[in-house]
């Protein structure tokens, strides 16, 4: 039997959940232009993404992925979603700090972190050189 | 003015992406079933194995600490990388 576009999604409610979430980050990205919320927009979109992988593992009636030695047959989870993930949270640690480093450097040297504030100092600095 | 338009032009955006993602996710494999493609040949070997081959009762950690061990050696060097270029571009000294 064939099941709805609606049914299935609702079947599929965890990875419906991080669809939204990946569209809150996405929209505080484009419409912020602060840099430390655009930053904030893109760590919830690699929450989103995470928890996107960790529930392509789950197994409904699973056990977490511990062996334990008394139950021998029982159903575990798939380890290796969350397994990956681990790196995947390494990598988005790395690219947050970068990301606070520069937009330090940017603070220092504009004296501003809004995005459209820049924006306006490079082109005043851009006419001010083409004029003189 | 245009600064007005960003956030609407910015949430259509996000609402077709949306959408298109949706679709997607309506065509994948039923979420937690047993049978999903996610949990292959791999997924076996793991779970059955790792026991005999590792002797570590959690799988996540003998998966992580000896099967994919280098790609856990290799992220202190990402970690590592990123420490570099934070303290390169705070670096003091040379001002512009």
């Amino acid at each position: 039997m064939e099941l709805t576009i609606g049914a299935k999604l609702l079947n599929n409610y965890p990875f419906l959940g991080s669809l939204i979430i990946f569209g809150i980050g996405c929209y505080t990205v484009l419409s912020n232009s602060n840099l430390l919320k655009k930053l904030l927009g893109i760590n919830i979109m690699e929450s989103s993404i995470f928890l996107f992988y960790v529930a392509t593992g789950n197994i409904r009636g699973g056990v977490p992925p511990i062996v334990d030695l008394a139950q021998p047959e029982a159903l575990y989870i798939n380890p290796l979603p969350t397994g990956l993930m681990l790196t995947g949270i390494v990598v988005s640690i790395s690219v947050t700090g970068f990301a606070l480093a520069l937009i330090i450097k940017l603070y220092r040297f504009y004296g501003t972190m809004d995005a459209n504030e820049i924006f306006e100092i490079r082109n005043e600095g851009k006419n001010n050189g083409s004029s003189s | 003015m245009a600064k007005r338009l960003v956030p609407i032009l910015a949430m259509i955006l996000v609402i077709m992406a949306l959408y298109v993602f949706m679709l997607a996710v309506a065509e994948l494999p039923p979420y937690g079933n047993v049978d999903n493609p996610a949990h292959n040949y791999v997924y076996e070997h793991y779970v059955n194995n790792a026991l005999e081959e590792t002797g570590v009762l959690n799988i996540v950690t003998a998966i992580i600490l000896d099967y994919r061990s280098y790609d856990t050696l290799i992220e202190a060097t990402v970690l590592f990388t990123s420490i570099m270029a934070v303290l390169i571009t705070l670096k003091k000294g040379e001002q512009h």
